[in-house]
């Protein structure tokens, strides 16, 4: 397979006529049809009906066509990541990170990418999953970490990433901390703050065991839930990928474990910035463990 | 499949000798960016194409290219390995193998398509490469590059090349170690 046999079927794709397709792809018709034909007898099959007046995907044709289109903009992307370095043209790289979601697992493929591209503008966006996808759909957003748990339209791409566990966070003369792990019946008569930007670990744990918590509500910042933490008022129940301050300290959460996968996602067939290709790039070439 | 591909002129979209590679920056397994651009800098380039770690023949071929990257770097070449596999695949690859050099994803088989080695597994073989296979490329598209090397000038063309549509040819490190010393003699 060539890449201009594969950068022709798309444009054909996109036209659903050979005429204005192979004019797109600056080459004459015979050519144009030559390669396609070419990338038909190594498929094994017709990749189009070509009727008069109508030019169609075979079934064939439909399902090779978002691989092909994937590794096209790949090729593609590999080429100009490689030439921005030398352009130095000012680019963005607008990230969503749903809840209870911290940066720190994505901080080296930012950096390395702010590297390569010292022009680029970050912009991290802290949002419910439903406003990041929406974000994302709308192309206010390159990207999001979304949880497992949450609804993922089909028009999204995701790739696992790592999985989290919880963790309880304590102030530091709690007497949870003389323990190496905490259970469920250890926070029975524990007072948990819960916000909407706690990752869901408390919620989870209630359903999970069916047990009565004391959940207590507290709408704002994950910074502000925190230092109520350390003023005693209770514990919370977050994410062990996040970074707590001392005089904060953490325990690992036991029974039940509540993981939680986390999944890069992004628009599926929606070409990405340089510098947003280069860290889904980066992020899936990865291992977060 | 070897006869399909055999059949359809595989082969003749595969980069040749004189052509240009294209410039490219991919992930390392690392988690840098690299880009060949930056190794063409220094000298020649050797761009090895690897399946993924499941494959016993790319372990064969890694194995003894890990042996005889001394040579290769006394005749002033670098190698670069790339794998379709993402996931940190890459970096297990690297550190089984103590593979000294740098070994890049080729994530969605980007630089494979510009390089022509990437085909598409046909439906009947492609149970034998297990449920994980789709998760190791981190897509659900079931292509693969035939198992090429080329050695790129620093100029970035391709001077020598081997591509075998039967992923049990490997090139013999010895030959590709000749073409780099004679590649030199003639720069």
């Amino acid at each position: 397979m060539e890449l201009s046999q594969v950068r022709y079927f798309i444009a054909l794709c996109k036209t659903l006529n050979f005429t204005r397709a192979a004019e797109s792809c600056n080459v004459t018709q015979p050519a144009f049809t030559r390669a396609i034909q070419k990338l038909e007898a190594e498929f094994g099959g017709p990749l189009l009906f070509r009727e008069r007046n109508l030019t169609q995907l075979t079934e064939l044709g439909r399902t090779i066509r978002p691989h092909l289109e994937a590794m096209l903009d790949a090729a593609d992307t590999a080429t100009a990541m490689a030439a921005a370095q030398t352009t130095r043209s000012p680019a963005s790289l607008k990230i969503g990170l749903a809840p209870g979601i911290g940066a720190a697992c994505i901080a080296g493929a930012v950096r390395e990418v702010s590297k390569k591209l010292p022009d680029v503008t970050i912009h991290f966006e802290e949002s419910s999953p439903a406003i990041l996808v929406e974000a994302m759909l709308t192309d206010m957003l390159d990207c999001a970490l979304l949880p497992e748990f949450c609804a993922i339209p089909e028009r999204l791409n995701r790739w696992p990433l790592y999985t989290d566990h919880a963790v309880a966070v304590l102030p530091a003369n709690h007497t949870l901390t003389e323990k190496n792990t905490i259970t469920a019946q250890d926070v029975l008569d524990e007072p948990i703050l819960v916000s909407d930007y706690c990752g869901g670990f408390a919620r989870r744990l209630a359903e999970t065991t069916r047990l009565g918590f004391q959940l207590q509500r507290c709408n704002g910042a994950v910074a502000q839930l925190l230092d109520l933490v350390t003023a005693g008022l209770g514990m919370a129940l977050m994410s062990d990928r996040l970074r707590y301050a001392a005089p904060l300290t953490t325990r690992p959460f036991r029974e039940p474990e509540l993981p939680r996968q986390i999944l890069l996602t992004a628009v599926a067939g929606r070409p990405l910035n340089i510098a947003a290709a280069s860290f889904v790039k980066l992020c899936r070439a990865s291992a977060f463990s | 499949m070897l006869a399909t591909l055999g059949q359809s002129g595989f082969l003749d979209n595969v980069l040749q000798p004189g052509h240009l590679f294209p410039d490219f920056m991919l992930p390392s397994a690392e988690g840098r960016l690299l880009s060949l651009g930056e190794f063409l800098a220094r000298g020649p380039v050797i761009v090895s194409f690897f399946r993924g770690e499941w494959c016993p023949f790319c372990k064969l071929m890694l194995a003894a290219l890990t042996e005889a990257l001394p040579q290769i770097s006394a005749a002033g070449a670098t190698l670069l390995g790339l794998t379709p596999e993402t996931g940190g695949l890459a970096l297990s690859m690297k550190t089984y193998h103590g593979a000294p050099f740098e070994i890049l994803s080729d994530v969605d088989c980007g630089v494979g398509l510009a390089a022509g080695v990437v085909f598409r597994i046909p439906p009947l073989y492609r149970a034998s490469l297990g449920d994980k296979f789709a998760a190791r490329q981190g897509n659900e598209g079931w292509y693969l590059p035939i198992p090429a090397t080329f050695i790129l000038t620093p100029d970035g063309r391709v001077a020598w090349r081997f591509a075998n549509i039967d992923f049990s040819r490997m090139p013999e490190p010895a030959d590709i170690i000749q073409a780099v010393m004679s590649m030199r003699r003639v720069m």
